[in-house]
């Protein structure tokens, strides 16, 4: 007896969508079980803004852990005696370490990532990024999340645009920036 | 003793800076910039990235799943390969003042561990500060290639060069 997608798709176009099909429940299955089951393309309403559950205090470990791992070699994110000179010569805001702008994205995405990341597909674009303050080592960053737009791309998953503020403990905006993503669908 | 400390310090008045980076002056329109070093992005870095910043998605950090998505091995977090490109870009570019934006990032196709990152910037735009002098936006677009020199990410970024 064949299988109901022989008799479906023809001949021609069996083997690939016999493919997607066992490729899809595959992922599936670990998908279902591996990740949360509220963050699907369908879960985005256009004009949702959501607080991510998480804060983070950026140590100096992770700062200039990451800078360094990328090789960024801006004295200014890890010299400190440099930025304290700088500063008393009034060449500097501050007279410590900034964070690099990179490891602040980075986090306060990757605040929102369980929420807004979690079921990506593949990330797509990143515009409109802004630094608007300055992050030091012992700044606690929130995450917040705007839903832009969202459109449908394949049978299996959709296009959201989100926007991504960051704010200090003092809840001053530091990092705003747009990103855009193909995000899974749940029912497929 | 006085003497002696005086000897051994003699090498801080001999020292002649041997100073990194460029000025306002070198970013000419059109100029290319080819950057140092290339980097490797291994699967220990990836998973210290995604870890440390919380990327949770297992395509970045469970290799079965990734697999299973149809891919060789985990995927390299798109923000890894940003920071990177823009790491090997800093002293070319931007160790003479402050970031102000970046715009029209691509993330073009997807890097996986082992892939080597290689980039280079071409300046876009050149504008003096009005309120500062000597200071300027500069502009320019960067671009990021793996081993087979394919675009993997390119984007625009602009920093306030104050010399």
């Amino acid at each position: 007896m064949s299988p109901i997608y022989l008799t479906t798709f023809g001949e021609i176009s069996t083997a690939s969508k016999l493919k997607k099909v066992i490729r899809m429940s595959a992922i599936n299955k670990m998908n279902e079980r591996l990740t949360g089951q509220d963050n699907y393309f369908e879960n985005f309403e256009v004009g949702a803004v959501y607080q991510h559950a998480r804060g983070k205090t950026v140590t100096e470990n992770d700062a200039v852990t990451i800078c360094h791992l990328v090789m960024n070699s801006a004295s200014a994110h890890f010299d400190d005696h440099l930025m304290k000179q700088m500063h008393q010569k009034k060449l500097a805001h501050v007279g410590e370490s900034l964070v690099f702008g990179g490891v602040t994205i980075s986090i306060v995405i990757g605040l929102s990532y369980q929420d807004t990341g979690e079921q990506v597909i593949r990330e797509l674009s990143m515009d409109n990024i802004k630094l608007t303050g300055p992050v030091l080592h012992g700044t606690t960053l929130y995450s917040y999340t705007e839903v832009l737009s969202k459109e449908d791309a394949d049978d299996d998953s959709g296009v959201v645009t989100f926007r991504h503020y960051g704010v200090d403990q003092d809840k001053s905006l530091v990092f705003q920036g747009d990103r855009t993503a193909l995000i899974r669908k749940k029912q497929y | 003793m006085n003497d002696q400390a005086n000897t051994k310090l003699d090498f801080l008045e001999k020292a002649v800076l041997w100073d990194k980076g460029n000025t306002i002056d070198a970013f000419d329109d059109g100029r290319v910039f080819y950057h140092h070093w290339g980097r490797s992005i291994n699967s220990g870095d990836n998973s210290l990235f995604s870890a440390l910043t919380q990327m949770y998605n297992p395509l970045y950090l469970n290799k079965e799943y990734a697999k299973a998505e149809g891919h060789p091995g985990c995927v390299v977090a798109p923000l890894l390969v940003f920071n990177t490109v823009l790491g090997m870009t800093v002293e070319d570019l931007s160790l003479r003042g402050p970031f102000v934006g970046i715009k029209d990032c691509k993330f073009l196709s997807p890097v996986y561990e082992s892939d080597t990152l290689t980039c280079r910037s071409a300046v876009l735009n050149k504008r003096y500060s009005e309120s500062k002098k000597g200071a300027a936006i500069v502009t320019w677009k960067t671009e990021g290639f793996n081993q087979s020199n394919e675009l993997v990410i390119e984007f625009v970024r602009s920093n306030f060069l104050v010399m």
